[in-house]
């Protein structure tokens, strides 16, 4: 990323906890990162590590008894947190987008699909109704969807899985966001329509400079997509940095542990490296860092949390013992 | 593990076709009598399927939804009959089978579904999920259940003082162990692992998969691995399937499906497959969608999406040859 450019969106210290009658679950717990214009960056963590409610905090989705407690979300040096209702409802949908894994959360099961393109599309700015259905019709054709205009009259239940996925894309398209949050679109899709949807979303990221969180459990699939890559775990980013540095020479012993337990990392028919024991219950977490009793390089300064160390090339990673940190340099800001 | 086809396999499945058949209703049964062009809608889950699998060996089958792979899975287990064809267990053909023989069938072929939730009944406690079958089918006594379900629930790595519990109080690796237990527990032979490992996350897959690993070591099991993921497979197994729209396109020993795919499919299919090694790669997808297997093309079923499709391929149905010892692929361009 360009120093002079200022970042499509910028997330510092969020904090987003769910006051629920167990404690406080500290969903999102301090986590920062930047996008910048036509970059993809890969949000990558297992569930319950607050990847979504990342997601959900920046579009202002955070529902009861969830809030945002602390930090800040800015969207071309505006600040998300503290706008007003009105203000989040003008950006959502026009600026910012979001797809879901499942796409009939997007869609209305008893509409038609033109019906709810050009009623997203009237929403936001005064457009005739032949105006809309043709710019509906033209973002259909650009995820790919073959016959736009029959299309347009079908029900959401008139398509397939992977197609349902494309219709849900071209609706966050619709209006020319600057910022697209994306939930683990491709989860739920087979592996040849998975390819369709990520060619998509890396032309329009190239030709529009569209800046995309891509927020998933797959590593393969961010490897293949993202510039930069951040593993979140119980609420914190415990690592972040380029996508090479971070899959090549991964410095948080739990990154290391993801990569080593991909099957194709390992030889056929040895046993998988894995990470013994479960992700903690966000109500009851370790003392000292979360991964704490799943690390196998686990020492005594590890009772308590660690803080951000930044290394070169941006790279920041959160552990008292990090792997190869011999190898890479430690700058002291 | 070496393929010995002098044995006599595991399994064999004998050009085994399911149809599913949605029947007319009266409205159209009437409808149909006045001359309206509507017939009874027939899927072709699965068609003409033969294969055999060996003592010890871990068979992938791999195909996109709706390919038919689950439904081959539960015919095989014997959740679904076949409509044409029949599966053979240790050369006898599991459906002639009557009384005791058909049970004995039925019990040494287990199966393991992808959502431990929906598969484990949420209003018994483990030690019932896991102790009631060995007991009602003679494995055990009632009298030695509750050492016998500790000794199970220790071979897949859960423990034992949690049997008293509900599946609900457990974590999705630690239910999907449950699942594997219960199959454990009338001791199979032969495992149907349907998707058993989707709904994990990556650390926990993991060790589920470990532990698949280790079973077949100590028990000696056979198992046939559904999957949508080729990593997942192609670490775990002996010989791959591929499947598209009930049919099969290509088997081979996993090495060489990997390093040399003979179908245009599982050429494309490999080349979708995201990997960590790949950064920042231009993706190039395979065109169009899966076809409906209500209306499926005519020739080869894969022609509307295959970048080497010829006239021949549209007529045809390309039969699966066998195109190295070992090695079987349905395409005209082997020929």
């Amino acid at each position: 990323m360009s120093l002079s450019e200022s970042p499509t969106i910028e997330v510092k210290d969020l904090k987003t906890y769910f006051f629920t009658k167990g404690g406080i679950a500290r969903a999102v717990d301090g986590v920062s990162f930047s996008v910048g214009r036509g970059k993809v960056l890969g949000l990558v963590g297992e569930s319950g590590s607050g990847k979504t409610v990342t997601g959900f905090s920046i579009l202002g989705l955070v529902d009861e008894p969830g809030r945002i407690v602390g930090g800040e979300i800015l969207y071309r040096g505006e600040n998300l947190v503290s706008a007003s209702p009105d203000r989040m409802r003008e950006l959502r949908g026009v600026n910012i987008s979001m797809i879901f894994q499942d796409p009939m959360m997007t869609l209305n099961p008893v509409l038609r699909i033109d019906t709810q393109m050009i009623e997203a599309l009237q929403a936001h700015e005064s457009i005739s109704k032949d105006d809309a259905r043709q710019r509906a019709r033209d973002v259909l054709g650009q995820v790919g969807i073959a016959s736009p205009d029959e299309r347009l009259r079908s029900y959401p239940h008139q398509f397939s899985g992977g197609m349902r996925q494309r219709v849900a894309i071209a609706i966050a398209l619709l209006n020319k966001p600057d910022l697209i949050v994306a939930d683990e679109p491709t989860t739920a899709l087979d592996v040849t329509i998975q390819g369709q949807i990520l060619y998509e979303v890396q032309k329009l990221c190239s030709q529009t400079g569209t800046a995309l969180i891509w927020i998933t459990h797959d590593l393969s699939v961010v490897a293949g997509l993202a510039d930069d890559i951040c593993v979140m775990y119980a609420g914190r980013i415990v690592e972040q940095g380029s996508v090479n540095s971070v899959l090549d020479k991964p410095m948080h012993p739990y990154t290391d542990g993801l990569i080593s337990s991909v099957p194709s990392r390992n030889k056929r028919g040895v046993p998988l490296a894995q990470i013994p024991g479960m992700a903690p219950s966000l109500l009851k977490l370790p003392k000292g860092c979360s991964f704490g009793p799943r690390c196998a390089h686990f020492s005594n300064a590890c009772d308590s949390i660690p803080d951000i160390s930044n290394y070169e090339n941006g790279r920041q990673i959160r552990c008292h013992n990090p792997l190869g940190a011999g190898t890479t340099l430690r700058v002291t800001d | 593990m070496a393929l010995n086809n002098k044995k006599e396999p595991i399994l064999t499945i004998n050009n085994v076709s399911k149809r599913f058949i949605k029947s007319l209703d009266l409205a159209g049964k009437i409808a149909q009598r006045f001359g309206a062009d509507i017939r009874e809608e027939v899927v072709h889950a699965v068609d003409r399927v033969s294969l055999n699998i060996q003592d010890g060996e871990v068979v992938g089958l791999v195909g996109e939804s709706g390919c038919g792979k689950s439904t081959l899975g539960r015919v095989v287990a014997g959740v679904h009959e076949p409509s044409d064809g029949n599966v053979l267990f240790r050369g006898k053909a599991i459906e002639g089978l009557t009384g005791k023989d058909a049970q004995e069938a039925a019990l040494k072929i287990q199966m393991i579904f992808q959502d431990p939730m929906s598969s484990l009944n949420p209003r018994l406690r483990v030690q019932d999920i896991i102790g009631e079958a060995p007991v009602v089918h003679g494995v055990v006594d009632s009298g030695n259940i509750t050492d016998y379900v500790e000794e199970i629930m220790l071979r897949v790595g859960l423990d034992p003082s949690y049997a008293r519990r509900y599946p609900h109080q457990f974590s999705g690796g630690q239910r999907q162990r449950i699942g594997i237990a219960r199959a454990l527990a009338v001791q199979p032979d032969f495992l149907v692992c349907d998707e058993s490992v989707a709904a994990l996350d990556v650390s926990i897959q993991a060790q589920v998969l470990n532990l698949f690993m280790r079973l077949r070591q100590e028990l000696n099991l056979t198992y046939l691995f559904i999957s949508h993921d080729l990593g997942v497979v192609e670490h775990l197994s002996d010989r791959v399937v591929i499947m598209y729209l009930g049919r099969v396109v290509e088997v081979a020993p996993t090495e060489t499906l990997f390093a040399d795919p003979n179908h245009p499919y599982t050429q494309a299919l490999l080349a979708e497959v995201p990997r960590l090694e790949t950064r920042q790669r231009k993706f190039a997808p395979v065109k169009g969608e899966i076809p409906s297997p209500i209306d499926p093309p005519t020739g080869c079923h894969f022609h509307p999406r295959c970048p080497k499709a010829f006239a021949k391929c549209h007529q045809e149905t390309p039969a699966l040859k066998e195109i190295e010892s070992n090695r079987f692929s349905a395409c005209h361009l082997n020929d």
